[in-house]
């Protein structure tokens, strides 16, 4: 699903955000990024959705070669990976089942359905009573879980989480946790970054862990610290 | 929902919300069309009066006196200056017609023509032209006629006249030119101004998987709207004020007789209109630009 060869960005002018990074993810794998801040897991998600180039080697997407990819494609790209950030980036002017709905509508096969899946979604993520809610007006876990039901509406093969739960108070983050593990159920390879170290141990799934663009370990069935 | 309601929805929504940007842009539209729509009321208005004034550019053309012409060459002369395509008409002034002229001219002091024995002044030919420029051509084709005199055209004044009238047309038109950059340039900085404000959201369209087309349809509709409505609020301003304007002229200019009526009022209003959609949507269109390189 996701193939990292001999990968290096150096920020201009000499930042190191990735360093020689190789690995594989296969598909529907559930994968925790983790690392101290500053040690690339942002670097290595914009990558994968060519937010950002390489500088050196080669990143490829279910099989795509990134670096061939052309630059009005990357919409299509992107359409096909599910993305989940920090800080939930909803497009504040419209309400939960509008920024459902967006997802939907850029795809362009928009119909009379759209609004019953998104709604669909919703409840799926247990917001079905916030349709009518605007950004401003939900907690930060109801936020993240919009923009969950958003990125997996059009049941992307991949789903990225860049620090989901950094904004969350320890419950809420669980459940946000949970509902990844159910959409990695479903066959979605999840990828998450994290260095909430609690969460990790006690998920037990592959940890690659970085530190200053570097791959320093990656283990099959692994906890944040351990050797 | 279609794609296309989706979009208007979409400006419409935006418009509303960001209502003071709305305001800003639709400003900058009004003024710009209305400074423009100032300027193309001037250059039509100047541009019949010039033509006017060109238009008066006449030959005289004077004949001999002693002995003076007979009918038959008076009117094979008239023939043939007719034949002339460069010459739009003709009149032939007789010695007769010439001297009752001079006495009209003087009737006041009647005096001064009493002295007058006979009838010395000559018959003569008044030419005016299709093309004014022509003077020159038409006068020296009289060189070596027999039957005439003398040929008056004011050649000076004609060629100043021309020279003015040619500047004056170019300086206008440049100045319309320079008018539109200003409007474009400043019409994009306040809709870059408006979408920079929006850049998160771009941001997030983006990174959603929206084609860049997708994020534009929408701004574009925005632009075009405030375009188009800054232009028909100009175009309403600058024609009721050119009708006052008019009317105030032609109380106070009784000596001359100035083409007020020069303003082709329709392509004046279609142009500003066209002018402010193509710039509205121009607008968006460079201003959101840079904003879509993610
Ligand atoms: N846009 C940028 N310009 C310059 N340096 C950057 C930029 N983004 C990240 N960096 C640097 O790259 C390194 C990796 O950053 P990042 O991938 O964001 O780490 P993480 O997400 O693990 O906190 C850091 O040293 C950071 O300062
Ligand atoms: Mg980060």
């Amino acid at each position: 699903m996701i193939k990292f060869e001999d990968v290096t960005k150096i920020y201009p002018p000499s930042t190191v955000g990735l360093e020689r990074v190789t690995l594989h993810i296969e598909k529907g794998e559930f994968v925790f990024l983790v690392g101290p801040s500053g040690s690339g897991k942002s670097t290595f998600i914009r990558l994968l959705i060519k937010e950002l180039e390489p500088d050196r080697g080669r990143v490829s997407v279910g099989g795509r070669d990134l670096a061939t990819l052309r630059r009005w494609k990357i919409p299509y790209l992107r359409r096909n990976i599910g993305c989940v950030f920090q800080d939930f980036k909803l497009l504040p002017n419209k309400t939960a089942l509008e920024n459902v709905m967006y997802a939907l509508l850029v795809t362009g096969n928009a119909n009379h359905d759209s609004k019953k899946k998104a709604l669909e979604i919703l409840s799926l993520v247990g917001l079905a009573h916030k349709e009518d809610s605007f950004p401003n007006q939900m907690s930060g876990g109801e936020q993240q879980r919009v923009s969950i039901a958003r990125a997996f509406v059009n049941h992307p093969p991949l789903l990225i989480a860049d620090e989901p739960t950094g904004n969350l108070d320890p419950e809420t983050s669980m459940g946000i946790m949970q509902l990844l593990y159910r959409i990695n159920k479903t066959g979605t390879t999840v990828l998450m970054a994290t260095h909430d170290r609690e969460m990790v141990d006690r998920m037990r799934r592959r940890v690659i862990a970085l530190e200053e663009g570097k791959v320093v370990r990656d283990q099959k069935r692994g906890g944040y610290g351990e050797d | 929902m279609g794609r296309i309601s989706f979009f208007l929805k979409e400006a419409f929504g935006s418009l509303r919300r960001n209502y003071f940007m709305t305001i800003a842009a639709l400003v900058t539209v009004f003024l710009s069309m209305v400074v423009l729509g100032g300027v193309l009321v001037f250059v039509y208005t100047t541009s019949a009066l010039l033509s006017e004034v060109e238009q008066k550019v006449e030959i005289t053309v004077y004949l001999k006196t002693d002995p003076d012409p007979s009918q038959e060459q008076i009117d094979a002369l008239q023939a043939e200056i007719q034949s002339w395509k460069e010459v739009k008409s003709s009149t032939f002034v007789s010695k007769e017609e010439a001297l009752n002229r001079l006495k009209e001219d003087f009737k006041e002091n009647p005096e001064i023509l009493e002295g007058l024995t006979g009838n010395p002044l000559p018959a003569s030919f008044e030419v005016s032209l299709v093309d004014p420029k022509t003077v020159d051509t038409v006068a020296a084709r009289f060189n070596g006629n027999a039957s005439v005199d003398e040929v008056r055209y004011g050649k000076e004044i004609a060629d100043k006249l021309f020279t003015f009238t040619s500047q004056a047309r170019n300086f206008l038109l440049g100045f319309i030119v320079l008018l539109g950059i200003v409007a474009v340039l400043l019409i994009s900085n306040t809709i870059r101004l408006s979408i920079f404000a929006r850049k998160r959201e771009v941001e997030i369209m983006k990174l959603v998987g929206a084609t860049n087309w997708f994020i534009r349809w929408p701004f574009i509709i925005e632009g075009v709207t405030v375009g188009l409505f800054g232009a028909v609020v100009a175009v309403v301003v600058v024609l009721v004020l050119n009708s006052v304007l008019i009317g105030r002229i032609r109380d106070s200019l009784t000596f001359m007789t100035v083409p007020l009526d020069a303003v082709p009022y329709v392509s004046v209003t279609l142009i500003l209109l066209a002018v402010g959609v193509v710039i509205g949507a121009a607008g968006s269109g460079i201003g959101l630009r840079r904003f879509l390189k993610i």
